[in-house]
């Protein structure tokens, strides 16, 4: 029996995504919280499978309970359930932790489909958002401006190869077929890109807050 | 340095052709005027008031010296010389003495008809007067006239220099009018001249004295000053006529002040170089103390051997600064050498040409070669040196200028800063708003449309409201975003038209630039291009009926191209022969307008849709 974790503030909202979520995952037990305070509550009592994740909430953001989720149960699959498709917002979600992204202004079939591929590894990646990601690599890979005992976290050739067809706007299918590649393995690179950004993005934010732990001293 | 180099080969000019002229003996007298040039006289030794017949006489040349006939003579010497009068009728006659020295009482004879001044210590100095004497004519005979000039001086080795020796030069009798022309000439160059570059030098000197004094680490000009100062009152010597002092006291002072003179020339020529040394100094000290000491020694007889011996010594040490000086010059400052170098060598060639004359290896000159040329030098030298230090002013105000300039220069970059600071912060405070008007518009209004979409009963109703969410997160795009690039544009369109299109059954063949597009597109223009492509997209999706749909982008130099075409039935034409309006093909039209673009639409029954959208690359 598996647990999804539903954070949503529109009652609305929440009851269609419960509905949906059932859909996908009928023998799932559904928590489900309006604020971001409940959410982290309910992250310290129970183990979650899956968690659908709202980013704007009145007490704060989303993102905080997709880091403390990845924290607290890395094994737990965070999916944003958002209506900014922008990768401003998108974007440290994904740092977080988080494993896909979905709109929920998306007719019923669209939104199940999309979540079944996330569950099934299957994560979505636009063009704006493998930019993001080629960009903040770039920075990384630059020893003069990555601080020093940062754990080194590079992708792979292909890694790269595949972000940079997605930044030229190929869907993840018509790489597939440029590359001779299963989808399957695709998908598993850009499970890889996500795995990697969040790793790298972690020890970063560990790192700063540790700088930021000896200021204060 | 152009300029002044050839003010300083004026100068130098200048004075070396008033030296040659100056040095010319004075113009002798045109043939057939009637001028008697008298070279030789009787010469006898005494005092009193007439030739002194009972003493023993020598006949000797004009010009005479004691030193050659009388050397051990203390004087008063008596010359007498004999002469007819030249026929001139009634014109007033007169005798011209070029030199005597130290002065000299005229008798014609028998009666005094001229005198010089004192003819007893301190004697009148009248070594450098000519002396014009008229011959009254009550007194004249047609013949046999005797002139008696009795001249009271020195021999030689009571005096420091040749010049002031004892001696008489020739005498001319002549019309008193033509030889009053010679003496005023010749008054000139020994004495006024002499007395205007005194005063014009001393102002100089005085000058750079001040200079000195005021900017205490320049001291070469305070020892230029003063050496200028020392030499005018030295060469004061040679037109005061009476001193208060008698001729030994005279004599020694002068003596005096050229060991002072040698002294302030090293110190000067060591300063200029920077050289200076305090051994040279004492010993420049000592010096000064121990020339009047060995010449009160040396007095009476030896005068002339000692101050020699010392006078040669100075020339001596000058010259051996002046090597050294330049030595150093030309190592260290080039552009001072040859100036210098020049001055410095005409004056120790000077230098040596008066120790030549006062040790009687040349004769004595006219005009006193040194009194013309120590100032000319003088001036060139202290020009120099004024121009060196007004140089020096003009740097410290180029200096002064530059950092006034730094300054405000600074203060512009301050003030610019501070307009760029205040600028971003309009920036920052505008970025901040837009944010929060497009948070409000997602928290709030898309909140509510998404409510719709979700709970509407009508699938139209939710279609619409999805419409407008998609709408209101692409306007709020327009509202924040920043202009971006051409290719991530083309990226994005690309992404989401394949992947609508795929999902919709539809073949999409696309092709755009890859490579080297490095054009921007404006946040307003993407998302009216986005809207215009979306609604292609939806057309061909909801209407044709296509299997295959072809777009095709292109970028030119000004403009940008966007062509969407199907296979499907095409759009059908209204009664009135215009697109269907359900297709939005109108509001395609009005946005490409907006952008300064336009939006063609090819379209029949059969033929499939060709959207053409063409926008400039500038406005957009």
């Amino acid at each position: 029996m598996n647990k999804i974790l539903l954070l949503e503030d529109l009652p609305e909202i929440r009851a269609w995504l419960k509905a949906l979520a059932l859909q996908v995952f009928p023998q799932a037990q559904i928590f489900e919280a309006a604020r971001v305070h409940d959410a982290l509550a309910l992250i310290t009592a129970e183990r979650f499978e899956v968690a659908l994740i709202d980013l704007g909430l009145p007490d704060g953001s989303g993102v905080d309970v997709v880091a403390a989720l990845r924290e607290a149960q890395p094994e737990a699959q965070s999916v944003v359930v958002t209506i900014h498709d922008d990768d401003d917002h998108l974007f440290p979600a994904l740092q977080a932790g988080a494993f896909g992204y979905l709109l929920k202004e998306q007719p019923r079939e669209h939104f199940v489909e999309q979540l079944q591929r996330i569950s099934q590894g299957e994560p979505p990646l636009s063009p704006a958002i493998a930019r993001r990601v080629i960009a903040y690599f770039a920075k990384q890979n630059k020893p003069q401006e990555r601080p020093q005992n940062l754990p080194h976290v590079s992708l792979t050739d292909r890694e790269n190869e595949v972000l940079l067809w997605v930044a030229k706007g190929f869907t993840l299918p018509e790489i597939g077929v440029q590359l001779n590649l299963s989808r399957h393995t695709i998908a598993d690179y850009v499970k890889q890109i996500y795995r990697k950004l969040n790793v790298s993005s972690r020890a970063e934010a560990a790192l700063e807050a540790q700088r930021l732990g000896l200021f204060r001293r | 340095m152009h300029a002044c180099r050839r003010l300083f080969t004026a100068l130098v000019w200048f004075g070396l052709s008033a030296l040659a002229w100056a040095s010319l003996p004075a113009r002798s007298a045109e043939p057939g005027t009637p001028v008697i040039v008298l070279d030789s006289a009787l010469a006898a030794v005494g005092g009193g008031e007439h030739f002194p017949v009972e003493k023993p006489a020598k006949r000797v040349s004009l010009p005479n010296v004691w030193s050659s006939t009388h050397a051990r003579e203390d004087g008063p010497v008596w010359y007498r010389l004999r002469f007819d009068a030249p026929g001139t009728g009634n014109q007033l006659l007169a005798a011209y003495i070029a030199r005597v020295c130290s002065n000299a009482e005229v008798r014609l004879n028998g009666f005094i008809i001229y005198s010089g001044g004192r003819m007893s210590e301190p004697v009148t100095r009248n070594c450098f007067y000519p002396q014009l004497v008229t011959l009254p004519g009550g007194l004249l005979r047609v013949e046999g006239n005797i002139l008696d000039i009795k001249v009271q001086g020195y021999p030689l080795q009571k005096v420091s220099s040749r010049q002031r020796a004892g001696g008489l030069s020739e005498v001319r009798i002549g019309p008193q009018a033509l030889l009053a022309e010679t003496h005023a000439t010749q008054m000139f160059w020994n004495i006024s001249l002499l007395q205007v570059i005194t005063v014009a030098t001393t102002v100089l000197g005085v000058f750079l004295l001040f200079l000195g004094w005021i900017n205490r680490q320049e001291v070469h000009l305070t020892y230029f000053g003063l050496l200028i100062l020392v030499w005018n009152a030295l060469s004061a010597r040679t037109w005061l006529q009476n001193m208060p002092f008698d001729n030994g006291t005279t004599e020694q002072l002068v003596c005096v002040g050229f060991s002072i003179l040698t002294a302030l020339v090293v110190q000067f020529l060591l300063s200029y170089g920077a050289l200076r040394s305090r051994v040279i100094e004492v010993v420049l000290l000592a010096q000064c103390l121990l020339v009047p000491l060995s010449l009160v020694l040396a007095a009476p007889q030896r005068v002339f051997t000692v101050s020699s011996a010392w006078y040669l010594l100075m020339a001596f040490e000058i010259l051996v600064m002046v090597i050294l000086y330049l030595h150093t010059v030309r190592r260290t400052q080039r552009i001072h050498f040859w100036p210098m170098a020049t001055m410095l060598g005409l004056l120790a060639a000077l230098a040596l040409a008066e120790r030549a004359i006062q040790h009687g290896w040349l004769p004595l000159a006219p005009v006193h070669l040194l009194h013309f040329a120590l100032p000319v030098m003088f001036t060139v030298v202290g020009l120099r040196q004024l121009k060196s230090f007004g140089l020096a002013l003009q740097a410290a105000e180029a200096a002064r200028n530059s950092l006034e300039s730094r300054v405000a220069e600074a203060t512009a970059e301050m003030e610019r800063n501070y307009v760029q600071m205040a600028e971003l912060r309009v920036e920052q405070v505008t970025e901040k708003e837009r944010k929060r008007i497009a948070g409000d518009l997602h928290d709030d209004l898309g909140a509510k449309l998404l409510t719709i979409v979700h709970t509407s009963e009508s699938e139209r109703i939710s279609t619409l409201a999805r419409e407008a969410l998609e709408e209101m997160r692409l306007s709020v795009r327009g509202l924040t975003g920043k202009p971006l690039p051409v290719a991530d544009a083309l990226a994005d369109w690309r992404a989401e038209t394949v992947s609508r299109l795929g999902q919709a059954g539809v073949e999409v063949d696309w092709r755009s630039p890859t490579e080297d597009v490095t054009q921007q597109l404006s946040a307003r223009a993407f998302v009216q291009t986005t809207r215009i492509l979306r609604e292609a997209v939806s057309n061909v999706i909801k209407h044709s009926g296509a299997s295959h749909c072809k777009v095709r982008c292109t970028l030119g130099q000004q403009d940008f191209v966007l062509v969407v075409q199907d296979n499907g039935r095409g759009i059908p034409m209204e009664l009135d022969g215009k697109l269907d309006r359900g297709h939005g093909m109108a509001s395609m039209k009005h946005r490409a307008k907006q952008m300064q673009g336009q939006c063609l639409v090819e379209s029949g029954p059969g033929y499939g849709t060709v959207i053409r959208l063409t926008l400039p690359l500038g406005t957009a």
